[in-house]
């Protein structure tokens, strides 16, 4: 098994009596571009800023390339790039200026050829002020200095949070230049799922601060599927098969969501239950999503994680 | 060189408000003591009354430098301690910058260190020329009495007050308690301190007691920006 350079373990935070992240337990390995996936509010930035040690944990751990989040070095944190939610930045200082103040902790790694190269790559003019610069630009600055020292993991918040596609599609392609290094790890957290298709090869999802699924991104579509099944009277009352998400009725049809099982067994069930129609439907990552995450008719929510 | 970057961000964020308060320093400092100057000197009351016509004694009497231009040197350093306060420790709350901040390649205590050294530069640099400047001016002219140390010595504890005040101000932003809880500790504290100087004792005493002050309150911003979430 290849190197893990972040790891949490029961990571639990509670703001007053607000549960925000709930025993999380992930390990990312090294050289992984990791999307870190949920709905609004599931409580992706407060496990990036535990991981960071910004916040404090209520329970739990983590640890990021070997030391503790809450004791992070300098010189561990040398080896971590960070673009925080929202880019921001320090407003009154020029873009030479923040090269300048960043170049300054990265004194061995940073590199001045890759950081002019992407500021001419997304035309920025270096003595703009950063308050003079549109949401789009400010992300490519803010990308742009996190990359520079050339980090062992790149761990970015909601990156392309407000950033047109076009804008998007350039600053993913950035982010490509890194992932382009050997042996370097991302983690970016983000809602828009398109990205993350683009660039990820592995996927955590997490909701209302509970992990859903930690594995490849290859393995999440596969597992992630629906199947529509036709009944020659009614559909039955009871739907009891293994990895069931929603299960939906309409007269003579029955829509099911199901997660890590496979599609012998649907088909077998399917059979079983005297379905005289059955259809395996693939789904884009945005509907997987969203199935996945979406309130389930069960009384337990399914949790499925790499076997 | 992470140090000498982090306190040449701190002091370029200090410097619109370091040259407001030297400015107003300045041209009221130097405004009031002219006014002195001019309305107090008999010579020229003597010039433009009419022969025969009584002055009252009382507009012949002289205050020190410090009579005339304390009130004014300690607003301007309580106000430059209060604004830096809230540009360093408060407005990086709204902005959100902390976090950007957080992540460098330093300490904590090293990000602190540099926030409270640049302060304390900003201080010397704009109000201490200024002052110096007013005390001279005042030393040159035959109108005033003669300048003591003590009235220079207290000037810069006016300005040392000011240093106090900042760091209520640090103290009360770091604060995550609700406003009227413990985080106007800080203000209040430093209020308290201010006022505990007023009644015109011994040099040694008021030193004593903003040592004792700056002690307690560095230790608590040390204590929470060491430990606090952002």
């Amino acid at each position: 098994m290849s190197e893990i350079v972040l790891e949490t373990e029961g990571l639990t935070k509670y703001y007053g009596s607000s549960l925000a992240v709930d025993h999380l337990d992930l390990k990312i390995p090294r050289g992984c571009i990791c999307g870190f996936v949920g709905r609004n509010g599931a409580g992706k930035t407060t496990a990036i800023k535990l991981m960071l040690g910004l916040l404090r944990p209520t329970a739990g751990s983590s640890r990021l390339l070997g030391c503790d989040s809450s004791e992070l070095t300098p010189a561990i944190r040398q080896r971590i790039g960070y673009v925080t939610e929202g880019h921001r930045l320090f407003r009154w200082m020029s873009i030479a200026g923040l090269e300048k103040f960043q170049r300054a902790f990265f004194p061995e790694q940073w590199d001045d050829k890759f950081f002019a190269d992407m500021i001419e790559y997304f035309e920025l003019p270096k003595k703009k002020k950063i308050k003079h610069l549109s949401n789009g630009q400010r992300a490519q600055v803010s990308l742009a200095v996190a990359l520079a020292p050339n980090p062992e993991l790149l761990i970015m918040d909601d990156p392309t949070l407000g950033l047109d596609a076009a804008i998007r599609r350039q600053f993913l392609e950035g982010m490509i230049g890194l992932i382009m290094r050997e042996g370097r790890t991302v983690l970016f957290s983000s809602h828009i799922l398109g990205d993350v298709e683009r660039v990820s090869d592995r996927i955590v999802v997490i909701d209302k601060g509970v992990l859903r699924a930690n594995c490849s991104l290859e393995q999440f579509q596969e597992a992630v599927k629906k199947a529509i099944l036709t009944f020659a009277d009614s559909a039955p009352d009871e739907v009891n098969i293994d990895g069931l998400l929603h299960c939906k009725r309409m007269e003579k049809h029955l829509a099911l969501t199901l997660v890590g099982i496979d599609d012998e067994k649907i088909i077998e069930w399917a059979k079983s239950a005297g379905a005289e129609n059955y259809d395996i439907v693939k789904m884009n990552l945005e509907d997987q999503f969203i199935e996945f995450t979406a309130p389930a008719n069960q009384k337990r929510l399914f949790k499925w994680e790499e076997r | 060189m992470r140090f000498s970057t982090l306190l040449y961000k701190e002091l370029r964020e200090c410097l619109p408000w370091m040259l407001l308060a030297a400015i107003v320093l300045l041209t009221l400092g130097s405004f009031f003591l002219r006014e002195q100057i001019h309305y107090r000197n008999p010579s020229w009351y003597y010039s433009r009354l009419s022969p025969g016509t009584i002055v009252e004694s009382h507009l012949f009497t002289y205050s020190s430098i410090l009579g005339v231009t304390g009130p004014l040197l300690l607003l301007s350093s309580i106000g430059l301690g209060l604004v830096l306060g809230i540009r360093h420790f408060w407005i990086p709350n709204f902005t959100r910058t902390w976090p950007f901040l957080l992540h460098r390649s330093v300490r904590r205590k090293t990000i602190l260190t540099a926030k409270l050294v640049a302060t304390t530069i900003a201080f010397v640099l704009c109000l201490g020329p200024v002052w110096i400047g007013l005390y001279w001016y005042a030393c040159r002219s035959t109108i005033f009495p003669p300048q003591t140390l003590k009235n220079f010595i207290e000037g810069w504890i006016f300005i040392i007050l000011g240093l106090v005040t900042y760091l209520g101000t640090a103290l009360s932003g770091l604060s995550s308690a609700k406003w009227y809880t413990t985080k106007i500790f800080g203000l209040v504290f430093a209020a308290v301190v201010i006022f505990m100087t007023f009644p015109q004792c011994s040099l040694f005493r008021i030193s004593a007691v903003i040592a004792a002050s700056a002690a307690i309150l560095l230790s608590q911003i040390f204590q929470i920006f060491g430990r606090r979430e952002f």
